[in-house]
Order: structure tokens, then sequence, then C-alpha cells
């Protein structure tokens, strides 16, 4: 029997808070992933690192070198949101070389502090992060 | 053409919120102190950063408050080129020295981003640490704490005109 086709997974690979959300989606470039909304409850992570647990999890499978992340629909994200980013750079790190994969960030000019976070976001995740706009 | 208040343009503007209990209201609270600072000191491109760094110390000060009331105060100075953001809440002993113990090193690293990189490995998994190093990088503004009849102040403070960011390369943003 074949496995499961990825659309039949796809619900696990979405979360939605009151305020904000995310899902794995398909584009032309590729593995896209979208975050919505505003994360700025206390502890997000407890939601988010499951879901980049997931995503992490199938983008190994799958392959891919690239993932866009999708930040235009993100109206703000707190520190404690943020180290949800920090924790996926760590997956991709600890991931044996030829299985490690980049992260694209997609932002929105408009979201000012997008810009600078990001910035510091790819000081850390050095090789392994970059940015458009 | 509209023409500003008269004398707008040399005294500071000050806000100031006393709030208990805020969690909920942050989003709210972030996006008045955008709309505020972008209307106090137009042209200077300043409110996003000024609106993280307001979320980011009420986010710190909530869970330490012990049900008290936060108090936000915003002093934006067009005359003399500068902003500043306090927070105060009521704090124990304990959570006032580790506070304190966490801004003087932070402190003592004379680069915001190196000490802000740093801050993001210490531990990737842990709920928060990250939050001033991220209004010290982020908003540009210098942080200081300090402590007055059991409640404690945290002060963010900087430049209207904050030069423009530092990245990789050289590159400046």
């Amino acid at each position: 029997m074949s496995s499961p086709s990825f659309a039949a997974r796809m619900p696990s690979l979405q979360v939605a808070e009151e305020k904000y959300s995310a899902y794995l989606g398909f584009d032309p470039q590729g593995v896209r992933v979208y975050f919505r909304g505003t994360i700025s409850t206390l502890n997000p992570s407890s939601v988010l690192n499951p879901f980049v647990d997931a995503v992490h999890a199938h983008v190994l499978e799958s392959g891919a070198k690239e993932v866009r992340v999708d930040f235009t629909g993100l109206e703000f994200c707190n520190s404690s949101g943020f180290k949800s980013f920090i924790y996926w750079i760590e997956l991709i790190q600890k991931a044996p070389e030829e299985k490690r994969y980049k992260l694209r960030f997609v932002s929105s000019k408009e979201r000012k502090w997008q810009k600078t976070s990001l910035l510091a976001l790819s000081c850390y995740g050095v090789n392994l992060v970059t940015l458009d706009s | 053409m509209q023409r500003e208040p008269t004398g707008f343009r040399d005294f500071p503007v000050q806000l100031m919120i006393r709030m208990s209990p805020p969690w909920v209201f942050i989003d709210e609270i972030r996006r008045f102190v955008e709309s505020f600072c972008a209307c106090a000191c137009p042209g200077q491109d300043r409110e996003a950063q000024v609106a993280l760094a307001v979320h980011e110390m009420m986010q710190n000060a909530i869970p330490h408050a012990q049900g008290d009331e936060v108090e936000l105060v915003l002093e934006v100075s067009r005359e003399a080129d500068c902003i500043a953001i306090r927070v105060t809440n009521r704090c124990g002993d304990a959570d006032y020295e580790a506070l304190r113990e966490r801004v003087d090193r932070m402190n003592r690293e004379a680069d915001a981003l190196a000490h802000y990189v740093a801050a993001m490995r210490e531990n990737p998994s842990a709920r928060g640490g990250l939050g001033l190093a991220r209004v010290r990088f982020e908003a540009q503004l210098d942080i200081s704490v300090r402590r007055e009849a059991g409640r404690v102040i945290v002060e963010a403070a900087g430049p209207l005109r904050a030069p423009r960011l530092p990245a990789i390369g050289g590159v400046h943003v």
C-alpha cells in the first residue's frame, strides 16, 4: 500500500490560534510556509515549535533545498515567537549536511520591523537564511 | 497647508498609559504607540522601532507585575533629538536582581548585534530572554534598569534620528 499523499497529511501542517495562523502551501517556486496575523501571546512556541517540527520533517522527506517563509501577512511577531524561527534554524543545523535546506524569508516593506528582525536572524543563521522583499 | 500647533516642535511630547491587567491589550498598545510616534515625530521613520520596543518591554513587565498595574511612559523631544520609553511595575528582589544582572551583562557587550545573536544561541528552546536584546539592536535604544519603592523601572532611550543599522558585509538598512 502506498503512503498517504501529501494532500492527505496537509491538516497537520497548519496551526491557527485566535490572532495568528501558519500553514504550509505550495507555489510554482516550491515549498512555501505562510505566517499570518499577530504573534504576540506569552508562549507562542508551544504552538509554533510543533508546527515547525512537522514542516521540517516534511521538507527533509521531500528533499527540498529551499523553503520560502512568507511574512507578508504577518503584522507582528514578539521575541517569544521569534524564537521559533531560531529553533527552526537549529533543526536545520542539526540535520545531516546533505539534507540541509535554506530558509528564504519573504517580507513586507510596509512592516518595517521585519527588516531588522530578519537581518538579525540572517546573522544567526548565516548560510541558511536569505532575505527577499 | 496644515500648520503644526504652536510650540509642538519645541517641547517634549509625553504619553502615559497605566493598565491593569494589560496583557490582552498589548497589541492595541503597540498599534497606538506606532500611530502616536508617527504623529509626534513625523519623518523620523522611528515609529515601528518604538512600537516594537514598547511591546517587548510591556511583555517583559506583565508576567512579573504580580497582578499589579504596569505603567508606560513615552517621551519624544524633537528639540533635544531624543526618545525615551519607561515601563514600571512591581517587582520582587530576586526578579529585580536577575533583571539587573542581565541588563549589566548586555551592556558590557558594546556590539548590540553581537549580543543579540549570542542571546539567540543561549537557549533557543527556553521561553524569554531575547526581548531586551532585541530592543537594544532593532530599536537602537540604550537599556537601563533601576528600582524605586519596590517597583522596577526599565528605560530604553536614544536619539530620535537613529543611525542606519549595520549589517553583514558593511551594508546598512
